[in-house]
C-alpha cells in the first residue's frame, strides 16, 4: 500500500493489529493503518461498521464506555496510548475531538472556548484572552462573535455551535483533530463553511474525519481508509483510491452498491 | 366503517370529560379555597400574633416559623441531595453501595409522612435530645426532602446529552471538573425546579411538624434552633381541631396564604421548566 508519496510523508499515527470489542461483540478487527502529519484522512464506510468506535479510540474517550475493550496498539510519539502509565489529560489535550452534534457548555462563548485552558493550568488572563480569540479566528467564527464574547454559547446557531465545538479542541493546542461526522446535523451552507474551514486547519493539524458522505470524503480528504463490518478493507492517498481501487469491496462502496 | 368512527367520538368524548372534571375539581379547590381566605387579608394580618383566643390579630409567627424551617431545610437538603444525586449519576449506580442507596432513595419517597414524623420524634427530639424545636423539625422534614431532591439530581444530570460529558472529558478534564463546571450548571434549571417542588411539598406538610416542631401558640419569637415554633399548617390544624367558630375564620385566611405562596413557588418551579425546554 506504499507509494512514493507516502514515503516521503511523516506518519504521526500507527495503528497496530487493534481489535476493540463492546462485551462479547467485536466491533473492531485487526486494524493497521497510518495516519500522515498534517494531512486530511477521511475514514468511510457503510453505517456501523465501526468508524465511530475507532476514532473514538484514538483519544480513549471511549473508555467512558464500560463494556468496551481493546487490544493491539495505536502508537503517537513513539508510545502505545493504551500502556498503562499514559496520561489521560495530556493525551487528550494532543488529540482534541469534535463530536457529532455540537454541545456547547453550558457558558458564554468565551468561557468554552477557554475552558481547556483552564484546565491545563493556564491562569494568565491576557495570555487568555489572545490564545482565545486565536482558536476563534482559525475556526474561523471570530468575525461573527467578538462583539459578543460574553453571549451564551447556546445563542449561536448549529453551524457557529460546532465552529465553537472546533475552536474549543483548538484552544488547547492539540497535534491531531478527530472529527465524527462534524456536518451530518448541519445545513449546506453551515457544511460548506466548516468543509472549508477544515482544509485550511490541516496546514496546521493533523485531521482525521469520520464522514459517511463520500463527496465529502473525496472533496477534503488527502488520504482514505475504507471500513467494512469492522475490517479495514483498504487505505491510501485519496486522489488514487478513488481512481482505481483495489479492493472490489471498495469499488463497490465508491460506485454506491454498498451503503 | 361509520359504527367504528362512532365508538372513537364516544371514547375521546368520555376522555374529555373525565380530563375537563379533574381539571375542574383542582381549580375548585384553588378558587374556594383562596377566595374563602382573602377576603380577611389585610396587613396586620401577615404581622400580628393571633389574639384573643385566635379570633382576632394575625399569623406572623406562624409564617415567620414556616419560614425558617424551610430554609433551614434547604439548607441541609440541598448540599446533601445534590452529593447523593451526583454520586448515584456519575459514580454509584453499578457498585454494591450504590444500588443500596439508590433503592433507598426510591423506597423512601414512598414512606408516609406521619412514620417520618414518628422516627423524627424518637431520633432528634427524643434521642439526641433536641426536644420539640425548629432543629428537630428541619431535620426531621430534611430527611423527608432529601430522597425527592437526590433523585431528581440525579434525573436532571441522566437527561444531559452524552457529548456534554464527552465533551469535557475530550478537552482532557477530570470527573469532578467536569460534573461540577459543566454537568451540574447545565442541569441547573431541572434541579432548582426539582428543588422548588420540594419546597412546595414540605412547606405544607403538617403531621411530622406536629411531632417534632410545632407549638400551637407562641407568645415569643423563637430565640434558638432548639425552641418550637408556630408553623402554617400546624397552626390551621390547631385551630381547626381546637377552636370554636369565631377562629375559624383565622383558618380559611391562613390556608387561603398557604395555598398562595405554594401555587407562587410551583409557578417559578414551572416557569423554570418552560425555559429549560425552549433551551
Ligand atoms: N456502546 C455500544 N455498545 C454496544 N455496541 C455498540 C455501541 N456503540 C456502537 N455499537 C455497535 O458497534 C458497531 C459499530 O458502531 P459505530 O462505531 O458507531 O459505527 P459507525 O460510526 O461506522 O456507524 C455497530 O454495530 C453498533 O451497533
Ligand atoms: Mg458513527
Amino acid at each position: 500500500m506504499f507509494n512514493l508519496t507516502a514515503i516521503r510523508e511523516q506518519t504521526i499515527l500507527n495503528i497496530r493489529d487493534f481489535d476493540g470489542w463492546y462485551g462479547q461483540k467485536q466491533i473492531l478487527k485487526n486494524i493497521n493503518m497510518d495516519i500522515y502529519k498534517n494531512k486530511i484522512s477521511a475514514i468511510i464506510g457503510p453505517s456501523g461498521c465501526g468508524k465511530t468506535t475507532l476514532l473514538r479510540s484514538i483519544n480513549r474517550i471511549n473508555d467512558e464506555i464500560s463494556d468496551y475493550k481493546t487490544s493491539g496498539e495505536i502508537i503517537f510519539e513513539g508510545k502505545n496510548i493504551y500502556d498503562k502509565d499514559v496520561d489521560l489529560t495530556l493525551l487528550r489535550k494532543k488529540i482534541g475531538m469534535v463530536f457529532q452534534k455540537p454541545v456547547p457548555f453550558p457558558m458564554s462563548i468565551y468561557d468554552n472556548v477557554a475552558f481547556g485552558l483552564k484546565i491545563h493550568g493556564i491562569k494568565d488572563k491576557r495570555k487568555r484572552d489572545e490564545i482565545v480569540k486565536l482558536a476563534l479566528k482559525r475556526a474561523a467564527l471570530w468575525d461573527e462573535v467578538k462583539d459578543e464574547l460574553d453571549k451564551p454559547a447556546r445563542e449561536l446557531s448549529g453551524g457557529q455551535q460546532q465552529r465553537l465545538c472546533i475552536a474549543r479542541a483548538l484552544a488547547v493546542d492539540p497535534e491531531i483533530l478527530l472529527l465524527d461526522e462534524p456536518t451530518s446535523a448541519l445545513d449546506p451552507i453551515a457544511t460548506q463553511k466548516i468543509e472549508n474551514l477544515i482544509e485550511h486547519l490541516s496546514e496546521e493539524y493533523t485531521i482525521i474525519i469520520v464522514t459517511h458522505n463520500l463527496a465529502q470524503a473525496t472533496r477534503i480528504s488527502d488520504y482514505m481508509y475504507f471500513m467494512y463490518q469492522g475490517e479495514l478493507i483498504e487505505w491510501g492517498p485519496t486522489r488514487i483510491m478513488v481512481r482505481s481501487p483495489k479492493k472490489q469491496l471498495t469499488e463497490d462502496y465508491l460506485n454506491g452498491k454498498i451503503s | 366503517m361509520k359504527k367504528k368512527i362512532n365508538v372513537d367520538f364516544i371514547v375521546s368524548l368520555i376522555f374529555r370529560i373525565i380530563s375537563y372534571m379533574t381539571f375542574l375539581v383542582v381549580v375548585l379547590i384553588i378558587f374556594i379555597v383562596i377566595a374563602d381566605g382573602v377576603r380577611y387579608f389585610k396587613p396586620s394580618f401577615f404581622i400580628e400574633y393571633p389574639k384573643k383566643a385566635m379570633t382576632q390579630g394575625g399569623i406572623g409567627p406562624a409564617i415567620l416559623g414556616s419560614l425558617i424551617m424551610i430554609s433551614l431545610i434547604l439548607l441541609f437538603s440541598i448540599p446533601l441531595g445534590l452529593l447523593t444525586g451526583v454520586f448515584l449519576s456519575e459514580y454509584g449506580s453499578k457498585s454494591f453501595i450504590g444500588k443500596i442507596i439508590d433503592i433507598s432513595v426510591t423506597s423512601l419517597s414512598g414512606v408516609p409522612s406521619i412514620v417520618y414524623g414518628l422516627f423524627g420524634l424518637a431520633l432528634f427530639s427524643i434521642t439526641l435530645g433536641f426536644g420539640t424545636s425548629i432543629l428537630s423539625g428541619s431535620l426531621t422534614l430534611t430527611i423527608m426532602t432529601l430522597p425527592v431532591i437526590a433523585s431528581s439530581v440525579r434525573e436532571a444530570l441522566a437527561a444531559l446529552p452524552r457529548e456534554l460529558r464527552e465533551s469535557a472529558y475530550a478537552l482532557g478534564a477530570k470527573k469532578t471538573e467536569t460534573i461540577f463546571k459543566i454537568l451540574i450548571p447545565a442541569g441547573k434549571n431541572r434541579i432548582i425546579t426539582a428543588i422548588l417542588i420540594g419546597a412546595g411539598r414540605v412547606i405544607g406538610e403538617t403531621a411530622p411538624v406536629l411531632l417534632t416542631g410545632a407549638v400551637f401558640y407562641s407568645t415569643k419569637l423563637p430565640k434558638s434552633l432548639l425552641d418550637p415554633v408556630m408553623t402554617l399548617p400546624t397552626h390551621i390544624y390547631f385551630i381547626t381541631m381546637s377552636y370554636g367558630a369565631d377562629a375559624q375564620w383565622m383558618a380559611k385566611a391562613t390556608s387561603s396564604f398557604l395555598l398562595i405562596l405554594v401555587l407562587v413557588i410551583y409557578l417559578i418551579a414551572f416557569q423554570l421548566r418552560k425555559e429549560e425546554k425552549n433551551v
